[in-house]
């Protein structure tokens, strides 16, 4: 497999379809690896596939220092993929600006990751060129797709606000979740907006809270589930317990899943008169 | 003053410690994260670890804190200035390289401005490190001048002489008192010379060459090169026990308010943009530079000490694998090798 990303790496490098290729290299130490940006044939064989490829590799999309390197083809699974298709959606990219190659995933991390556990995108469900074999992918029930969520809702409603006010208590403020988030791309974020100012930046409990429950909510039928904000905090805050909770009740409520089609209507985007509204008090 | 501590009188040292008025602040572990903490029993701490995923600095400057509150009244503005933030205390457990960290950013809060907030929590709190008996592939601290056993910065050192007991080494008249205070806990001296238990960590770099080489390559390629891959977050300058930059800002409404003092980090965008929209440091390969030049460059030119320690929790904790070691293992071999980094 590895042979094969280089090989197509290689090919379209040399053949000037794109400028870079956004793929993983070999990290610090064997249980990491590292995103690399190869833009000469001759170094393709930096790029690496193993099950340490946590990465969403599209986020580098968003940044400038990486875009200033020209056309990307960007390697990604199949939960990354879903990025490139709300990225779209929202007018982020354009499909033949980016070159996709796909590779198929039948977990990473190790521990493996919770998104792993009822993936239904082992093969990723747009790309330009696939390499490994491709795998018929599975389907999930609505309860087990969600089933993380299980523990938690059962608590009550003091017992949820403990909880959280517990885990923002850690946050340090150092906003790696949203940097690290492909779908966080504004370039001015709420947080840094001073007049009014509309979140504290003091990492006190209400500042702490207004940030971790405003960068969710702009996640909420947008979040695809990769799980990077969870990975990279430094302060271990269950980050994606707050997304998936999110895009349960938006798929509850509005049918919809981020990154599955990219002909759906986003949800937060699009009015229906039959959307249901039993939820507005 | 040389003693000896038995593991099973941790609990009498922690208990002791109470007694006497001190806050316990320990390594502990809960759920993924080992954290310096505030402690009430021994049995709290975590020992077999090699790094705390906090470092020593928020027990001097924290994260967020109050410098002063305000109240605008129709003539006149009151400030209310806040008290009793340096409280009692000892910090059990720390590494060496983070006790280390504290001498180094006494320089800076007692430079031109003397920070009130530090100096009393430095005068407050009592360091107990323990030296490390074990590393892994991140830790640098011999490559900085320092050691897994290093002194500074610490009142009191312990080092691991046998499975249940450590060799107690007082560094600083503070040490001694805390010593005399607790008297009961210790024991006398070993006879001989004890088998110190300290671990071995891999020199990566030779520092002496890494001054030189920034001083002259403010401009090269491998700035971006390196840091394509960085996002831009904080999480690097907020774990390091040796970033001390931060920002203030007033909460406040109309007539009331308070000044809050937050970390603040160099790899923020926002760090040093301009009220005019410009940005001097624009890219992150220009944010990436300046944390190192700050540290190997331009701190040792102001106060003689680098502004690093080689704990390696930046590289740790960074959600991009940039590695600060790797980073100066190249700068430090740029000179004479058969390829060398090429410059713009």
């Amino acid at each position: 497999m590895i042979e094969a990303l280089r090989k197509k790496a290689e090919e379209l490098l040399k053949n000037k379809t794109v400028d870079v290729v956004y793929g993983y290299g070999e990290g610090s130490v064997p249980e990491r690896t590292r995103p690399v940006f190869i833009t000469k044939p001759e170094d393709v064989n930096k790029l690496t596939w193993n099950k340490y490829c946590v990465y969403n590799l599209t986020t580098y999309l968003k940044k400038q220092e990486s875009r200033k390197l020209g056309k990307p083809a960007i390697v990604v699974k199949g939960c990354d993929a879903k990025t490139i298709t709300v990225l779209i959606k929202e007018s982020q990219i354009k499909r033949e600006d980016i070159y996709i190659i796909g590779v198929t995933c039948t977990g990473i991390g190790d521990p493996p990751a919770t998104k792993c556990k009822a993936c239904d995108v082992n093969t990723p469900l747009i790309y330009d060129e696939l390499i490994g074999e491709k795998i018929e992918n599975k389907e999930f029930s609505f309860e087990e797709r969600y089933a993380e969520l299980d523990e938690y809702e059962k608590l009550s409603e003091q017992e949820k606000w403990d909880f959280w006010q517990k885990q923002f208590e850690k946050c340090i403020k150092c906003y790696a979740c949203s940097s690290i988030c492909p779908l966080c791309f504004c370039d001015r974020c709420i947080v840094d907006k001073n007049q009014p100012q509309w979140i504290d930046p003091s990492a006190h409990p209400r500042g702490n809270l207004s940030w971790n429950v405003t960068r969710a909510y702009h996640l909420a039928g947008r979040c695809i589930n990769c799980e990077e904000c969870q990975r990279v905090c430094p302060a271990d805050i269950p980050l994606n317990l707050l997304n998936k909770k999110l895009a349960k009740e938006t798929e509850k409520n509005f049918k919809y899943r981020s990154g599955y089609n990219v002909d759906d209507e986003l949800a937060m985007a699009t009015y229906k008169e039959d959307d249901n509204q039993d939820f507005i008090k | 003053m040389e003693k000896t501590l038995k593991k099973e009188k941790f609990n009498s040292l922690i208990t002791g410690l109470k007694d006497k008025g001190y806050k316990t602040i320990a390594p502990k572990k809960d759920n993924n994260l080992i954290t310096l903490c505030e402690i009430q029993e021994a049995d709290e701490i975590h020992f077999d670890h090699v790094q705390t995923n906090n470092s020593i600095k928020e027990y001097f400057l924290p994260k967020t804190e109050k410098i002063l509150s305000y109240t605008i009244e129709k003539t006149k503005v009151s400030i209310e200035e806040p008290e009793g933030f340096a409280v009692k205390s000892v910090v059990f457990g720390s590494r060496p390289c983070d006790a280390a960290s504290l001498p180094i950013m006494d320089k800076v809060f007692n430079w031109d401005c003397t920070d009130k907030f530090w100096i009393e929590r430095r005068e407050a709190i009592t360091i107990v490190t323990i030296a490390c008996d074990k590393c892994d592939s991140y830790c640098f601290c011999t490559s900085v001048g320092l050691a897994p056993d290093a002194k500074q910065g610490s009142d009191v050192l312990l080092t691991k002489i046998s499975d249940d007991e450590y060799l107690v080494e007082t560094e600083t008249e503070k040490g001694e008192g805390l010593i005399k205070e607790l008297e009961t806990v210790f024991s006398e001296p070993p006879s001989g010379t004890p088998d110190r238990q300290v671990a071995t960590v891999e020199k990566k770099f030779e520092i002496d060459k890494v001054k030189p080489w920034l001083d002259e390559n403010f401009v090269h390629k491998i700035w971006a090169e390196f840091s394509t891959k960085c996002i831009g977050c904080g999480a690097c300058t907020f774990v390091c026990p040796t970033c001390h930059c931060f920002d203030i800002v007033d909460e406040c409404t109309m007539s009331k308010g308070d000044r809050v003092k937050n970390w603040d980090g160099c790899q923020f965008k926002m760090f040093t943009l301009h009220t005019s929209g410009h940005n001097p440091r624009s890219t992150q390969d220009q944010r990436w530079r300046q944390r190192i030049m700050h540290k190997f460059k331009y701190y040792v030119e102001k106060f003689d000490n680098i502004l690093c320690v080689g704990c390696g929790r930046c590289s740790r904790v960074c959600p991009a694998d940039m590695n600060i070691s790797e980073m100066l293992e190249i700068i430090s071999t740029d000179e004479g090798q058969p390829e060398p980094v090429s410059k713009e």
